[in-house]
């Protein structure tokens, strides 16, 4: 739940003195896109793959390098081409935070840091990616239903109930805004692959079981999509 | 040249004793439907008739890890109501229903391979292609099509096997237990894992180290049926089988693609069966010198499996175009 848990501990940094050419070996060697630079203990910057491939020179030109250039990139250092003072995350923020954070400020990648500015760990998108994964249940063997319910208290516990009594596992059971104005969709994600009673019982109560070719996940009006 | 004595049959009237309640979908009632209909419309008297007999230990642990198959073997001995999931019921008898249905695979390969028959339809349970080397899964225990491959290469020097799977659901088992190895090519129609159980056979998932390539995923969208198929079959399937050049083809047969069955969601007519089976019988005969052998897998919906399973048969064997 909270970055703390979650964040990547074992930190490969630089320092601003770091070469670029020598930078860009590691992130391809440890296949990393983000890199925390630290001078003291403390974090000054941030330098991704992609400030490392806006000083390289173009692969479209195939004559090759001219020496000046080489030279030219050679005498540069991180300090020159990294974000200064990135947007960081404290240890205490939740997944929801960052996920927010990402998705509001267009980053991949936070470091972690505390009070003083200290670098603790770093959280990208892939670590959170991984953690709804795991919430969702999905690498789980399971059968995704889709249930329209009218949006008033005690439908959620009528659906569980069926599944209850079917003695089926739940992997997740989520619930979908705006489905139309006054139902909900309930999408659970049964881990089992013995779904035909479980559907028949459902209908039987009146409930209205969507095809999966129709299943939105997401649907929400459009004035609220970006 | 007659045609009707190089097919073969297997069916086990033990394996009904795989005893998993009334309200099961895997239950002895879809092969005793079978059964009867193959019976009733006297198919079975033109076929010939292989035994199973249960399968030497020697071959289930030539896929599967021996803890694993002592631990189910407890289980069924316990009289435990289900093993390692509530979908997995079991019986006193399970086990050995277990080693009735890959070995009667195991005795069709040798009936095939002793040039007897050419073609052999396994009618027996329980299934197997979601069966995992230490894992039960889907009603599965012992993945007979998967001990089967591996009975041909190891004790008939076959050196290439084919895979081809027509359950709606992916054979995770199958492809798990081969997904590192050339030497076995897996290819897989099924309902898209987004929608369908057991979540895995995406089209990204293509094999792993040696065996990359090797395996050959075609998820289809709910909904979709007959055309669906047909393209994939023509422009997926039969060229990576053709171009892999298999020296035997198991096919791993599910018939729940149905439109009537409820266990998935795809649109599958019986023409669309009869279209996987004349693909089963132009393969094997462009490939394999004819030999295959196909075993029953999922098809859960007793009204429609037996006319299903006897078309298939009639195609398998000739009898039908």
């Amino acid at each position: 739940m909270f970055v703390r848990d979650k964040m990547v501990t074992e930190l490969v940094m630089v320092s601003p003195q770091d070469t670029i050419l020598g930078t860009r070996r590691v992130m391809i060697e440890k296949q990393i896109r983000h890199m925390p630079v630290v001078e003291n203990g403390r974090l000054v910057g941030i330098v991704t793959d992609r400030d490392i491939r806006d000083a390289m020179p173009s692969l479209l030109f195939e004559e090759g390098v001219e020496p000046e250039v080489c030279n030219e990139i050679a005498d540069h250092v991180i300090g020159d081409i990294m974000t200064h003072n990135p947007i960081t995350i404290s240890v205490a923020h939740t997944l929801q935070d960052a996920l927010l954070i990402m998705y509001h400020k267009k980053v991949g990648a936070f470091p972690v840091v505390d009070e003083e500015g200290h670098l603790l760990g770093i959280i990208s998108i892939r670590d959170i990616l991984k953690a709804f994964i795991n919430l969702l249940n999905i690498e789980e063997p399971g059968t995704l239903l889709c249930v329209v319910v009218e949006e008033k208290p005690g439908q959620m516990k009528k659906v569980v109930d069926v599944i209850s009594e079917e003695n089926i596992g739940l992997g997740s059971i989520l619930v979908a805004r705006y489905w139309d104005e006054d139902h909900r969709a309930l999408f659970p994600y049964l881990l089992t692959c013995n779904v035909a009673t479980v559907k028949r019982k459902l209908m039987n109560l009146g409930f209205e079981l969507i095809e999966p070719m129709d299943m939105l996940l997401d649907q929400v009006p459009v004035n609220e999509k970006e | 040249m007659d045609e009707r004595g190089k097919t073969g049959l297997v069916c086990e009237e033990r394996c009904l004793l795989h005893d998993t309640g009334d309200h099961h979908p895997e239950s002895p009632s879809r092969l005793r439907a079978v059964y009867a209909r193959l019976k009733e419309s006297g198919l079975i008297a033109q076929l010939a008739a292989i035994e199973a007999q249960p399968a030497s230990q020697r071959w289930i642990e030539a896929v599967h890890n021996i803890h694993y198959i002592r631990k189910f073997e407890d289980a069924c001995l316990y009289g435990l109501p289900d093993f390692e999931h509530t979908d997995n019921v079991i019986c006193r008898d399970s086990y050995d229903a277990a080693l009735l249905s890959a070995g009667g695979v195991l005795e069709a390969v040798d009936a095939v391979m002793s040039g007897r028959v050419d073609r052999v339809f396994c009618a027996l349970r329980p299934p197997g292609h979601h069966a995992e080397r230490d894992k039960s899964l889907g009603f599965c225990y012992f993945n007979n099509v998967a001990i089967a491959a591996r009975y041909l290469q190891q004790q008939y020097g076959v050196e290439k096997v084919a895979i081809l799977d027509f359950d709606v659901h992916h054979g995770n088992g199958i492809q798990h237990i081969f997904e590192e190895d050339p030497s076995v090519l897996y290819c897989s129609l099924h309902e898209h894992p987004s929608f369908a159980w057991p979540g895995t056979g995406r089209d990204f998932e293509e094999g792993k180290g040696a065996g990359e390539g090797f395996t050959c995923n075609v998820p289809v969208l709910p909904g979709r049926g007959d055309k669906e198929y047909r393209a994939a079959v023509e422009t997926r399937i039969k060229p990576k089988v053709q171009a892999f050049q298999p020296e035997f083809i198991l096919v791993a047969m599910g018939f729940d693609a149905h439109a009537d069955d409820l266990m998935a969601d795809i649109l599958l007519t019986a023409e669309g069966f009869d279209f996987l089976s004349r693909t089963v019988v132009e393969l094997a005969e462009c490939c394999t010198g004819g030999r295959v052998i196909s075993v029953l897998e999922g098809g859960y919906n007793p009204q429609t499996l037996p006319a299903l399973v006897e078309k298939h048969l009639r195609i398998l064997a000739g009898l039908e175009k």
